[in-house]
């Protein structure tokens, strides 16, 4: 008798189990975001979906930080398996890759019906690299672009007033700045022989009269002359042909460069970590006047195509588009759109930085699209470093840039 | 039915199934994805016919185009210098440590036994270990040879092109040094004593018991170091993404990452599966070497 009535009481207990999991199931959907935010430091994609996460809405987001050198890989490994998150977060010129073959979600309809999302406020830059086909597969993250980085105490020092207009300029000041005795150099940048090198290069192209089907113009080959000596003359680290921009930069932040390329991500670092007082100014040009470029950085958000819940993962899409006034206060990141009001911090450099990068923004000029953007990259900074070791000319190497790229385009 | 029964327990039943296993085990594991690899180099691969089989033939065009690329010759050329490099500096080295280890002094057995710490360590620690060390301006080898006078200026170990291959070969006789030297100790302590005894009576120096008693009867270990050195030299992958990524402009870069980027970083995987069948058959001819070798072992 006894053993019979555990046995009942045993068997309810179970039978209440199985009853309560498939409910659980059918109430909860879980979401799948990847990102590499929360990789370097906390950002937007990682914070918002432990927001949403923790809302009690019937929906949970399962968050994934990937770095940038894997993203793009692990999608599509992941997509080719059939396991794709629902929601992943592409560098800009890698979103065609995906949007241009269907692996992104058609949101065309959707955004039409929403009351967060809205195409039309978005920058050009941005909304054309989510776009393929005139459809729309996703929304820009936050938008970032390069500038320079200078320290004002060496330029005091030394007797400059001004931060530099012209890439003569720009040379100049860096043989000035440039103490190798106290391993203090000019300037630093990145020449990486990966998408940071080409973020960096191509805006010199741009800006010369080029772009990425189009290489081999004077300006770019003087500049990589340029480049190649401060080199050669210990002006620029030889390392800035295996540094990424953050690890670059921060050889600025310790003082050990007196001027930096690099974006707004590394404002709110800088604001810590350097000890003299800085600046931004806009990117070089070739001569007074002449036409402005830059890069056009920045993260896309996407649904992907493979996903089971659409509308759930539509609904985290907007709850992040939705806190995008909160971007540049928290995380020190530029909106992709132009009815976001970014509030002063307080914080008079990063103000100060703020300003200018948003004047450099109407200069930023998107990386493709092209669903073979990796390889047309890969011929650009591929160039940049052999021009920069010395290998080859650098009329030979952007011809030889020239003609593969010519090869994918047609 | 017995005689099936006692076969398979105990006859030539027994043996056809556990080769049977091994058998089934090597082709699902590895001659399928090899089959599989040789099939994907004669296709247009991207991410999308990835996971299907029936994708457009391209027959020699991806070999024609790899041995085409620009950096073709370069890649070769720094294969071979990092795979004879690193055998050449792992060998000797581990040689040399083998024979001293040999040689009897207190804690002998164990301070060899640290050695293995490189070997067990994962391939992309060693190769962030390696990428600070040899980091330019202010890596730790740099200032060791400040501090010892030997160099003035900096040596951009990571990012001239003169020196690059050499700072991933560096981190990779160090990590397989110590491979090595386990290797050889065994071969080492299978020579019986009295042989060199004997030599010694004979009145053989060092260099004669080494050249006339040692390295002969090392033969057999000798070419299945070499041999093992040649493929695991050939798959170390790790320590390229962790300290040059192949760079700058490709003067580090090896067949074995070159491939990876082609699959993994330009997606065309048919490409990638190209590079990999080229140096299959260098592992083919090491495989060779290394089955000739110890052949007499298994037999004997």
């Amino acid at each position: 008798m006894q053993f019979a009535k555990r046995g009942l009481l045993a068997g309810l207990a179970l039978g209440a189990l199985v009853a309560a999991v498939p409910a659980q199931a059918q109430d909860e959907v879980t979401i799948t975001v990847w990102s590499i935010d929360g990789a370097n430091q906390v950002g937007p994609s990682d914070t918002f979906s432990k927001e949403f996460d923790e809302m009690d809405n019937g929906i949970n987001v399962e968050y994934r930080i990937l770095q940038f050198d894997e993203i793009v890989n692990e999608t599509l490994r992941a997509f080719a398996t059939g396991n794709a998150p629902d929601i992943v977060s592409l560098d800009n010129p890698d979103f065609a890759l995906f949007s241009s073959r269907g692996a992104f979600l058609d949101i065309t309809d959707m955004a039409a019906q929403s009351d967060v999302i809205n195409p039309e406020v978005y920058f050009e830059g941005p909304l054309n690299s989510v776009s393929w086909d005139g459809r729309l597969y996703g929304v820009g993250k936050y938008t970032d672009t390069i500038g320079v980085f200078y320290n004002k105490d060496m330029f005091a020092e030394a007797g400059i007033t001004e931060p530099p207009q012209t890439w003569a300029e720009f040379e100049e000041y860096a043989r000035i700045l440039a103490k190798p005795d106290q391993g203090i150099y000019g300037a630093t940048l990145s020449a990486r022989g990966n998408e940071e090198g080409t973020f960096q290069f191509l805006p010199v192209i741009q800006m010369s009269g080029g772009g990425y089907d189009n290489v081999n113009t004077e300006g770019a080959r003087e500049w990589l002359s340029m480049v190649k000596g401060m080199i050669d003359d210990g002006v620029l680290s030889q390392d800035v042909l295996s540094l990424g921009q953050w690890d670059s930069t921060g050889t600025f932040n310790s003082g050990n460069a007196a001027m930096a390329i690099s974006g707004p991500w590394e404002i709110d670092r800088m604001v810590e970590d350097a000890d003299f007082d800085w600046g931004v100014t806009l990117l070089p040009t070739f001569g007074e006047g002449d036409e402005r470029s830059s890069a056009l950085g920045g993260f896309n958000l996407g649904i992907m195509s493979t996903t089971e819940h659409p509308e759930e993962a539509f609904k985290v899409l907007e709850y992040f588009v939705s806190q995008d006034d909160r971007l540049f206060p928290e995380f020190g990141y530029l909106p992709t759109r132009s009815d976001v009001e970014l509030p002063l911090s307080g914080i008079e450099k990063k103000d100060a930085a703020l300003a200018v990068f948003q004047e450099q923004l109407q200069y930023a000029q998107p990386r493709g699209p092209h669903p073979e953007w990796q390889k047309i990259s890969k011929a650009i900074y591929d160039a940049e470093q052999a021009a920069l070791t010395g290998q080859m000319t650098p009329d030979e190497a952007l011809s030889q840039a020239q003609a593969t790229i010519d090869t994918i385009l047609n | 039915m017995r005689r099936i029964l006692s076969s398979i327990t105990d006859g030539k039943g027994f043996d056809l199934i556990m080769v049977g296993v091994t058998m089934l085990f090597l082709f699902a594991l590895a001659g399928v994805p090899l089959v599989y690899n040789v099939v994907m180099s004669f296709q247009q691969v991207d991410m999308f016919n990835l996971n299907t089989f029936s994708r457009p033939f391209a027959g020699f065009e991806n070999y024609v185009a790899i041995v085409s690329q620009p950096e073709f010759w370069l890649v070769i050329r720094n294969t071979a210098i990092f795979v004879f490099g690193s055998i050449a500096g792992q060998f000797i080295f581990g040689f040399a440590l083998a024979i001293f280890f040999m040689l009897s002094f207190p804690f002998a057995s164990t301070i060899r036994g640290l050695f293995l710490v490189s070997w067990v360590m994962p391939g992309l620690v060693v190769g962030a270990l390696w990428g600070w060390i040899l980091a330019g301006d202010f890596g730790v080898l740099n200032a060791i040879l400040r501090g010892l006078g030997i160099i003035d200026g900096t040596m951009f170990w990571k990012s001239d092109p003169n020196l690059s291959i050499w700072a991933v070969t560096i981190a990779n006789i160090w990590l397989g040094l110590a491979f090595n030297m386990m290797l050889l100790s065994v071969g080492l302590a299978g020579i019986p004593r009295d042989l060199y005894e004997a030599a010694e009576l004979d009145g053989a120096n060092g260099w004669q018991r080494f050249t006339t008693i040692t390295l002969p009867m090392m033969r057999s270990t000798i070419g299945a170091v070499l041999a093992l050195g040649l493929i695991y030299t050939l798959q170390q992958f790790d320590l390229f993404p962790a300290i040059t990524e192949g760079g700058p402009a490709n003067s580090s870069n090896v067949a074995q990452y070159w491939a990876w980027q082609w699959s993994f970083q330009l997606f065309d995987f048919a490409k990638g599966a190209t590079v990999s069948m080229m140096m299959l058959i260098f592992v083919l001819v090491a495989s060779i070497v290394y089955v000739r070798s110890t052949r007499h072992e298994v037999r004997g």
